[in-house]
C-alpha cells in the first residue's frame, strides 16, 4: 500500500511541479490504477484549464488565465491601531520611490524609516528567502508572485486598511489577473516596453512603419548609436514581436531559438549595445534607438535632459493592446514584519493621489496607475511634450487581452536564460 | 646558522602561522569547496536558491557535463572562450614588448632618473583601475582628446568610434589596466639578476646584443613567467573591462557569462560550472607558477 | 723629451644644437635610446589619462570629453544637487570605501604579518602546503574568489549576509597573501643575524621579538598597510558580488555603474578624490619609509629604490 501511496504522490508531485503533462499524469496512474479513485483530485488540478504550474502548486498566472493566491494565513483583524516605534524598512529597487515620501510617512505615524535596496528581482527574494533583509513592505512584480506565496515571503492584505485601491487606482487593476480580489498586492507602478528614439537623429517615421519594430533591423545607418535592453525576456520578445509572435510566455524551444537567430542576426546589423541605461544615454544622446520602457523614457525627460537639449527630441512608441508587452510591479507586505497594520496603511499611502503623483513627476518618471493621472492632463500641465503622449497608458491598456510577461516554469527560464546567454556571447 | 635556531620555541611558528592559516582556509577552501558543491547541486524549487551537494556520493554531475560539452567546438561556451584566449594572449604580448624594455631600462641603465621614473611608474599602480578605465573612456569617446587629435593632425581624418563594440579597444584598454602589474614584478626580478654575470660575458667578448640575448633575457625567463601569469590569470576572469569599454554583445569574455549566470535564474549550477572550469583550466598555469616560487622561496630560505 | 709628451689642452670647438641632437640620436650605443623613448612614452601614456581625468573633474559643464572651462570645486562641492559634497550617494561610497579600506587594513596586517614570520619560519610538509595556500589567492581571477565567497555566504556560514562585514572578509581574505609576501622579503634581507646577537647577548625569545624584530620589520609592515590600503580602495569585483545594495556601493562600484550609463564629472572629482588621498598616502609613507630606514640605506642608495623593491618583492 505505501509503495502504491508513494508512487501515486510522486505522479502527483510531478504533474504540480510541470515535470509531466495532465495526459502523462493520467496515463501513468491509469497504469497504477488508480485512474477512476483520484478523478476530483485530478479534476481539481483541472479546473486551472491547462495552466502551467508553478511553484507550491499555485498555477502560473496569464492575462487570460487569471490566478486567485491561495491564503495560507489569515489576514490581520480589521480597526486596530498602527504601531509606532521603531524603524519601518522599505524594501525596493534603488532610486525607485523618493525617501522623501517615505520620510513623511515615517513622520505621520511616528516611526523612523530606511530604505533598502536591492539590484534585481533575484536578489529582492533571495534576500527574503534568506532572511538576509527583515522588512516590513517589499516592491514585488506580479511574476514573482507564486514564488513568494509559496514560500510564505508575502502576508495576506485586509482591504479594509487600503480603501484609497478601490477609490484611486484603474478599476482594471483592482482585481488583477495575477492577483484576483488583491489579496496580496497593491500596484506600483505600470509601464510598457517599446521603442525610444531621438527623432533628430533617427529619419524614420516609426509609428507609421507597417512594423515599427523591423527598424533595428534596418538600423545600419545608426550602426553603435542603438541599443537593447539588458534582460533575458525583453530582448528575446523584442525579436518575438517583430516576427508577430505574440506568445511571449512561451516555453517551445523552436519559438525561442528563432528568436534568438533574429537577435543575433542585429549583431552584424548594428552592433547593438545591451544595457538599461537608455533613461540617461538616450538623452545624451550617446544612444539613439533604443528599446526602452515607458518610465524610463519619462524619467529621463524628467532628470537627465542635458541643459541645452530639448525633450521633445526625444520620441517613444509602443504597440497598441495585446501586441506590446504592458508591466507592472506592485507592493507587498513582508512576512518578517513586526508592523503589519503600519504595513497596511503603507499601502494605502503608496496609492493615494498626492503621494504616487509626487513620486512619479518628481521622482522617478514611473506612471502610477492612478484614475488621476493622464497623458492630456500631462501635456496640458506641461510636464511632458505633446510627442510623448504615447509613453502614458490609460487603464484601457490593461485587460485580458494584455501581453505581459509572467512567470515561466523552471524549464522555460532555463530555456529563456540559455537563450540570452548565447547572444550576450556574441557567438 | 642552523644551530641557533634555538632561540625560540618549536611551536612558535606555527603557532604564529595559524591564524592566518585557519582564515584563509575557511574563507578561500572552503568557498571553492562551495562552488564545486553548488556545481554538483541542486536549486531550490521555490527559491531558486542553488542548494549545495556537499557529499560527493550525492553530486548531479549533468549540469557540469553540459557545460564542459559547451566548451567544444560548436558548443555554447566555444566561441566566447576562443574570444578571451585571444584577448588575454594579445593583451599579454603588447605588455611584454611594451613593459620588458621597460622594466629593462629602469633596472640596468637608468642611473640620476631612476627613482623619478620608479616613483611616475609606481603611480598608476596606486590609482584605481576603474579610475584609469573612466580616463580612458573619456579619452577615446567621441567628442573626447584622441579622436580630436587624430582629426586634427589628419593621422585619421575620420576617426573611429572606438567605444562601440570594438575589440581593438578591449584589448587595449586590458594591455592599459593590467601592464603595471606585470612592470613592477619584472623590474624586481631583473633588479635581482647579478650585474656581475653580465659584466663577464662583456670581458669575455661578448657585444652588448649578445650578452643582452645570452645572459640577461634567460635569466630574466622566470621572472618574466611569473608576471605574466600575475597578470594573464586575472585577465581570464576580466568582465567589467570590456563592460565599460564596448557594451556589446561582440566583445563579450567568459567572464561576462559567469557573471549572467549567477545574477539570477534558474541556473546557479551552469554559472558554478563555468567557474569550476575556468578555474581547472588555470590551474595548470596556476600550479607551475606556485611551485617556482615555492621553490625558489626554499632555496632562499635554506641560504 | 717628456715636455713633448705632455698633452696640450684640447679645445673642443663648440658644436650647434642639431649636430649635438644628431650625434645623441646617432650614438653607437643604439639600445639605451631606444629603451629611454619607450620607457617615457610608457610612463607619460600611463599617467596622462588620470591626469586629464583628474582635469575634467574640474569642468564647467557636464561633459566629461569637451573642455568647457574652468569650474572650479563645482563637481567638488558648488553644484547644489550633482557635486560630491551634496550627493549623498557619492559620499556614502567615500565613506564605504574609506571603512573597508581602514578595516582591511587593520585586521589584514597583522594577520599577514605572524602568518609571514610563520610561513618564513617553519619548515616541513605542513609549512609547504601552507605556503602553497598563501600564493593561490594572487593568481586566482577575482571572479573565482568573488563567486566562491558570495555562496559560501550564503550556503555555509548563512549567519553572514552579504553587507559590509561579508565585503570587509574578502578583503581581509585576498589582501593577506600580498602581507605576506612583502614582510617574507623583508625578513629575507634582514637575516637571522640582530636575533642572533641579541639572544648571544641574553634577550629572552619575546624580547627578542619585541625589542629586535618587531623594529626591523616596521618598513615592511608599513609597506604593506599602504598596499592594502591601496588594493582595498581598487577592489570592485569583491566589493559587487557581497555588497548589499547602495548601502555597501564603494567608490569602484559607482565609477562602473557611472561609466556605464551617462557620467557626470562629479565622478571624475570622487575618483579624483581618491587619487589625491592615494598620493597622500604614498607621500606619507615615503617619508616614513626614509625616516625607518635612515642607518640601513647604504652611501648613495635610494630609499625609492628600496620601498619599490619592498612593493615588487612578490614574485621569483
Amino acid at each position: 500500500m505505501q509503495n502504491h501511496d508513494a508512487g501515486v504522490s510522486g505522479i502527483l508531485e510531478a504533474l504540480r511541479t510541470g515535470r509531466i503533462s495532465r495526459r502523462q499524469a493520467f496515463k501513468a496512474l491509469a497504469a497504477v490504477g488508480f485512474g477512476g479513485a483520484l478523478a476530483p483530485a485530478l479534476s481539481r488540478l483541472a479546473a486551472a484549464e491547462d495552466a502551467l504550474m508553478g511553484p507550491g502548486g499555485i498555477p502560473l498566472a496569464r492575462p487570460d488565465k487569471p490566478v486567485t493566491l491561495p491564503l495560507w494565513e489569515d489576514p490581520i483583524k480589521s480597526g486596530m491601531e498602527p504601531e509606532t516605534d521603531g524603524t519601518f524598512t522599505v524594501f525596493n529597487y534603488a532610486d525607485y520611490i523618493d525617501k522623501a515620501l517615505v520620510d513623511e510617512f515615517g513622520k505621520q505615524h511616528k516611526v523612523k524609516t530606511q530604505i533598502t535596496t536591492f539590484d534585481s528581482m533575484d536578489q529582492c527574494i533571495t534576500r527574503l528567502a534568506t532572511h538576509a533583509v527583515r522588512a516590513d513592505v517589499t516592491n514585488i512584480t506580479p511574476d514573482r508572485l507564486a514564488q513568494a506565496v509559496a514560500g510564505k515571503l508575502i502576508k495576506p492584505v485586509n482591504p479594509d486598511y487600503v480603501p484609497n485601491l478601490k477609490k484611486n487606482v484603474w478599476p482594471s487593476l483592482h482585481s488583477p489577473f495575477y492577483d484576483q480580489e488583491s489579496r496580496y498586492t497593491v500596484p506600483y507602478t505600470v509601464y510598457t516596453t517599446g521603442i525610444g528614439w531621438r527623432n533628430d537623429k533617427v529619419k524614420e517615421d516609426i509609428p507609421n512603419l507597417s512594423n515599427p519594430w523591423s527598424i533595428f533591423w534596418n538600423s545600419q545607418a545608426y550602426k553603435g548609436y542603438v541599443g537593447v535592453l539588458d534582460d533575458s525576456r525583453e530582448a528575446l520578445v523584442l525579436a518575438m514581436l517583430y516576427r508577430g509572435n505574440y506568445d511571449i510566455n512561451t516555453e517551445d524551444p523552436a519559438a525561442i531559438d528563432k528568436a534568438l537567430e533574429d537577435l543575433k542576426a542585429l549583431i552584424p546589423i548594428c552592433n547593438p549595445k545591451v544595457n538599461i541605461t537608455e533613461y540617461q544615454t538616450l538623452p545624451e544622446g550617446t544612444s539613439w534607438l533604443h528599446q526602452c520602457w515607458s518610465g524610463d523614457l519619462l524619467g529621463g525627460v524628467f532628470s537627465y535632459m542635458p541643459e541645452d537639449t530639448d525633450p521633445s527630441v526625444l520620441s517613444y512608441w509602443s504597440a497598441p493592446i495585446g501586441k506590446g508587452p504592458i508591466q507592472n510591479d506592485c507592493w507587498a507586505i513582508s512576512a518578517t514584519t513586526k508592523k503589519p497594520v503600519l504595513a497596511h496603511m503603507w499601502l494605502n499611502y503608496i496609492v493615494d493621489n498626492t503621494v504616487a503623483t509626487d513620486n512619479f513627476l518628481n521622482f522617478n518618471g514611473y506612471q502610477p496607475p492612478m484614475n488621476s493621472i493622464t497623458p492630456e492632463q500631462l501635456v496640458a500641465q506641461g510636464r511632458i511634450p505633446a510627442n510623448l503622449k504615447t509613453a502614458v497608458m490609460t487603464a484601457a491598456d490593461f485587460g485580458p487581452g494584455a501581453l505581459q510577461e509572467m512567470t515561466l516554469t523552471p524549464k522555460g527560464q532555463a530555456l529563456w536564460q540559455s537563450a540570452y546567454a548565447k547572444f550576450v556571447s556574441g557567438a | 646558522m642552523r644551530e641557533h635556531s634555538g632561540i625560540y620555541p618549536r611551536w612558535l611558528w606555527q603557532a604564529f602561522a595559524l591564524p592566518g592559516v585557519v582564515w584563509l582556509i575557511l574563507l578561500f577552501l572552503v568557498p571553492f569547496y562551495a562552488v564545486i558543491g553548488v556545481a554538483f547541486g541542486g536549486v531550490d524549487p521555490i527559491f531558486m536558491i542553488p542548494v549545495p551537494a556537499w557529499n560527493p556520493l550525492d553530486w548531479n554531475a549533468e549540469s557540469v557535463i553540459r557545460t564542459l560539452l559547451g566548451f567544444l567546438p560548436g558548443g555554447d561556451y566555444w566561441v566566447v572562450f576562443l574570444r578571451t584566449t585571444v584577448y588575454v594572449a594579445l593583451a599579454l604580448a603588447i605588455c611584454l614588448l611594451v613593459g620588458y624594455p621597460v622594466a629593462y631600462y629602469i633596472s640596468r641603465h637608468a642611473r640620476r632618473t631612476k627613482s623619478v621614473l620608479l616613483a611616475l611608474l609606481v603611480l598608476p599602480f596606486w590609482v584605481s583601475y576603474l579610475m584609469r578605465m573612466l580616463a580612458w573612456v573619456n579619452l577615446f569617446a567621441p567628442g573626447g582628446y584622441v579622436n580630436d587629435f587624430l582629426a586634427w593632425s589628419h593621422i585619421l581624418p575620420d576617426p573611429p568610434d572606438w567605444l562601440n563594440g570594438n575589440p581593438v579597444s578591449v584589448i587595449l584598454a586590458l594591455v592599459y589596466g593590467y601592464i603595471p602589474y606585470l612592470i613592477l614584478p619584472l623590474l624586481a626580478a631583473l633588479d635581482r639578476i647579478d650585474k656581475s654575470l653580465l659584466e663577464a660575458a662583456r670581458d669575455l667578448g661578448a657585444s652588448p646584443s649578445s650578452a643582452f640575448l645570452h645572459v640577461t633575457l634567460p635569466l630574466s625567463m622566470t621572472g618574466v613567467l611569473g608576471a605574466s601569469v600575475i597578470i594573464a590569470l586575472p585577465m581570464f576572469g576580466d568582465y567589467y573591462t570590456p563592460n565599460i569599454i564596448s557594451g556589446s554583445p561582440t566583445t563579450s569574455m567568459l567572464g561576462n557569462q559567469i557573471d549572467l549566470f549567477f545574477h539570477g535564474g534558474p541556473q546557479p549550477s551552469i554559472g558554478a560550472s563555468l567557474t569550476l572550469i575556468l578555474s581547472l583550466f588555470l590551474a595548470v598555469l596556476m600550479t607551475y607558477y606556485m611551485y617556482s616560487v615555492a621553490r625558489a622561496t626554499r632555496e632562499v630560505r635554506d641560504e | 723629451m717628456s715636455e713633448a709628451v705632455i698633452a696640450r689642452p684640447v679645445r673642443v670647438p663648440s658644436r650647434g644644437f642639431g649636430r649635438r641632437l644628431r650625434d645623441w640620436i646617432g650614438n653607437p650605443w643604439g639600445k639605451p635610446r631606444f629603451l629611454v623613448l619607450v620607457t617615457w612614452v610608457y610612463v607619460i601614456s600611463s599617467i596622462a589619462p588620470v591626469i586629464i581625468a583628474v582635469q575634467f573633474s574640474f569642468n564647467d559643464g557636464r561633459s566629461q570629453t569637451a573642455w568647457q572651462g574652468f569650474g572650479g570645486g563645482r563637481w567638488y562641492w558648488g553644484d547644489p544637487v550633482n557635486s560630491v559634497w551634496h550627493d549623498p550617494a557619492l559620499q556614502h561610497a567615500l565613506f564605504q570605501s574609506l571603512k573597508l579600506a581602514g578595516l582591511d587594513m587593520l585586521i589584514a596586517t597583522p594577520l599577514g604579518v605572524l602568518l609571514a614570520l610563520g610561513l618564513a619560519r617553519w619548515r616541513g610538509r605542513m609549512a609547504n602546503a601552507s605556503n602553497f595556500l598563501m600564493l593561490f589567492p594572487l593568481v586566482t581571477p577575482e571572479i573565482v574568489m568573488g563567486v566562491s565567497l558570495s555562496l559560501a555566504f550564503l550556503n555555509v556560514f548563512t549567519f553572514i549576509e552579504p553587507s559590509t562585514t561579508a565585503q570587509v572578509l574578502g578583503h581581509v581574505t585576498f589582501s593577506l597573501s600580498y602581507v605576506v609576501v612583502i614582510v617574507r622579503g623583508r625578513l629575507f634581507s634582514i637575516g637571522r643575524q640582530y636575533e642572533e646577537a641579541a639572544a648571544d647577548l641574553g634577550a629572552t625569545p619575546w624580547e627578542t621579538l619585541r625589542l629586535v624584530l618587531l623594529p626591523l620589520l616596521m618598513p615592511a609592515i608599513f609597506s604593506s598597510l599602504m598596499i592594502v590600503f591601496a588594493i582595498s580602495i581598487d577592489d570592485f569585483v569583491i566589493s559587487q558580488w557581497l555588497s548589499c545594495g547602495a548601502d555597501c556601493d564603494t567608490i569602484p562600484i559607482r565609477i562602473y555603474s557611472a561609466t556605464r550609463a551617462a557620467p557626470l564629472p562629479a565622478i571624475n572629482a570622487l575618483a579624483s578624490i581618491m587619487v589625491y588621498f592615494t598620493l597622500g598616502a604614498i607621500g606619507i609613507s615615503y617619508l616614513v619609509y626614509r625616516l625607518m630606514t635612515r642607518g640601513e640605506r647604504p652611501k648613495g642608495g635610494d630609499a625609492t629604490r628600496g620601498m619599490v623593491s619592498q612593493m615588487g618583492a612578490f614574485d621569483v
